[in-house]
């Protein structure tokens, strides 16, 4: 069985998906509505319980969408900020470590 | 000449100058009051909710509750209450025939003339007026709230409120807004209803209410127009802040998505009790006494959870239409349609499998991220006065958290006299 995958859903408005184009990420984004995108980064288990416990904001959305909600702003940012850095999805364990 | 409001009734504002009053209320008993009893003190004084001149005794709530009918006949359908405990009435030797003074921030705000106490049955109460007696309903848990004993009688207003900034300029009562729609030449206004940040599919509820309430009327001048009334009372967390709520809707109207010509703000303090199909026609007397000839209303108006219907509303209104002085305007839900390129009517695009639609919880959870939405979807100048107001009023939040409910602006506050 494949390994469940937790989305952590972040905003893209134009400004954004351009630093996403530069990064060569902008086609992983999803439209939304009316242009506004957003790009998922997904979190492993393991990944998700230590997301849950040093922010303890964020929801787990169990029933329908499988997502982590509430995060706060800046984390989110600083999320997305990683993956234009590293011009990869794959940032949470790296991002995980100074917590 | 006079002004006639709800259930065909002159409007007649309760209020005494405060020099008069001082010497009546020296030795009468002051018993302070909460927030929503103040905000209904304002809604009886001013005319907000005329003919109640006063908290409602046993016979109207009595009726209210199994005709939606005040016991004069005139159509009413939430019970206006003020309660007090056993002990409260002992305290502060309380007797019909006399008269108190209510308090407010420990001033004096009102008198009044206690006609009745009385007693009356909180679940039947709830079940008639929400149709459920589910406690979790937040108008069933409000009901159950009251305490022992309801006294019924006039009130008088003694000490008008001071509104503070930036809420000041909102607060217009009906006979001083009924004045501004002549000034303005509007000869139809059509209410909103709203306790929200209005994102494009609001600000196209109400432009569709305006083409609807024009009708066959000449467009050679501009003589229709919107009024935003922005219900203003007991907040929960994660609402937006007040101060957004209404300045972002004025917003609409200084941006230029609307004009002075069409589209006005207002507030009227209220506790929401999410009464879904009563509190739609609570809205039709309010907003008749406001001066409205038409009112907007979508679907689960007022509602909660899964306690109505869509369109339970609109049923109950067509049943008591002939006794309404104000017409009621439906309105299809707004949403983003890629292949037409824009915010179009559900009852009117037919490129049903493309369509976006935006639920309020997807758009907070863009505002809360700070990301500035499409504005097709959400007027850039409403979210930098959203983030705005986040600064200056939300203790850094868009939405009401447990600071901002400690320490925010009161509304209104009442002064010493
Ligand atoms: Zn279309």
């Amino acid at each position: 069985m494949a390994e469940e995958k937790y989305p952590i859903n972040i905003w893209i408005n134009e400004e954004r998906f351009k630093q996403l184009e530069k990064a060569g990420l902008s086609d992983m984004c999803e439209e939304m509505l009316a242009g506004l995108k957003v790009f998922r980064v997904f979190a492993n288990d393991a990944q998700r319980d230590k997301i849950l416990k040093v922010f303890p904001t964020a929801k787990f959305d169990s029933a329908t969408t499988k997502s982590i909600e509430l995060l706060p702003k800046d984390v989110k940012d600083a999320i997305f900020v990683k993956c234009v850095e590293k011009k990869s999805m794959d940032v949470l364990d790296d991002f995980l470590k100074s917590y | 000449m006079a002004e006639i409001g709800h259930g065909g009734k002159e409007i007649v504002e309760r209020i005494m100058e405060p020099a008069q009053a001082k010497s009546k209320i020296q030795n009468l008993a002051k018993i302070p009051v909460r927030s929503q009893i103040a905000n209904e003190i304002i809604g009886i004084a001013y005319g907000f909710f005329s003919p109640l001149q006063g908290f409602m005794g046993k016979a109207d709530v009595e009726s209210v509750c199994k005709n939606m009918k005040l016991a004069n006949g005139v159509v009413w359908s939430i019970p206006i209450l003020f309660d007090l405990s056993d002990e409260e009435i002992k305290q502060y030797g309380i007797n019909k025939g006399a008269s108190v003074v209510l308090t407010y921030n420990d001033n004096p705000m009102a008198i009044m003339e206690v006609e009745e106490i009385f007693d009356y049955d909180r679940k039947s109460m709830a079940a008639a007026v929400y149709g459920t007696d589910d406690p979790k309903h937040p108008g069933c848990s409000r009901t159950y709230a009251y305490k022992d004993k309801f006294i019924g009688g006039k009130i008088t207003l003694i000490n008008r409120p001071k509104i503070n900034p930036p809420y000041d300029p909102y607060f217009v009562p009906p006979l001083e807004l009924r004045k501004k729609f002549k000034d303005k030449g509007w000869v139809r206004v059509v209410a909103h209803q709203t306790r929200n940040v209005p994102h494009t599919g609001h600000e196209w509820l109400m432009k569709g209410a305006w083409f609807q309430t024009y009708g066959e009327l000449s467009i050679e001048k501009p003589i229709v127009g919107v009024l935003v009334n922005a219900i203003i009372g007991e907040k929960r967390k994660g609402d937006y802040i007040d101060e957004s709520i209404i300045l972002t809707q004025d917003e609409l109207r200084k941006s230029g998505y609307f004009g002075d010509h069409n589209h006005l703000t207002t507030l009227t303090f209220w506790d929401m009790r999410y009464a879904g199909p009563r509190e739609a026609v609570f809205h039709a007397a309010l907003r008749t006494n406001l001066g409205l000839t038409h009112h907007m209303y979508g679907r689960d108006h007022a509602g909660v959870g899964t306690y109505y219907g869509p369109y339970d509303a609109h049923h109950m209104l067509e049943k008591i239409a002939k006794d309404l002085a104000i017409v009621p305007v439906y309105s299809m839900n707004w949403l983003y349609c890629p292949h037409c390129g824009e915010v179009t009517s559900e009852g009117l695009c037919n490129h049903k499998k493309e369509w976006q639609k935006f639920s309020g919880t997807l758009i907070r959870s863009i505002v809360m991220d700070g990301v500035k939405p499409p504005r097709l979807i959400f007027r850039p100048e409403v979210f930098d006065l959203v983030m705005e107001c986040a600064d200056k009023y939300g203790f850094g939040s868009p939405f009401v958290t447990d600071d901002y409910l400690a320490k925010r602006i009161p509304v209104f506050e009442i002064p010493p006299m």
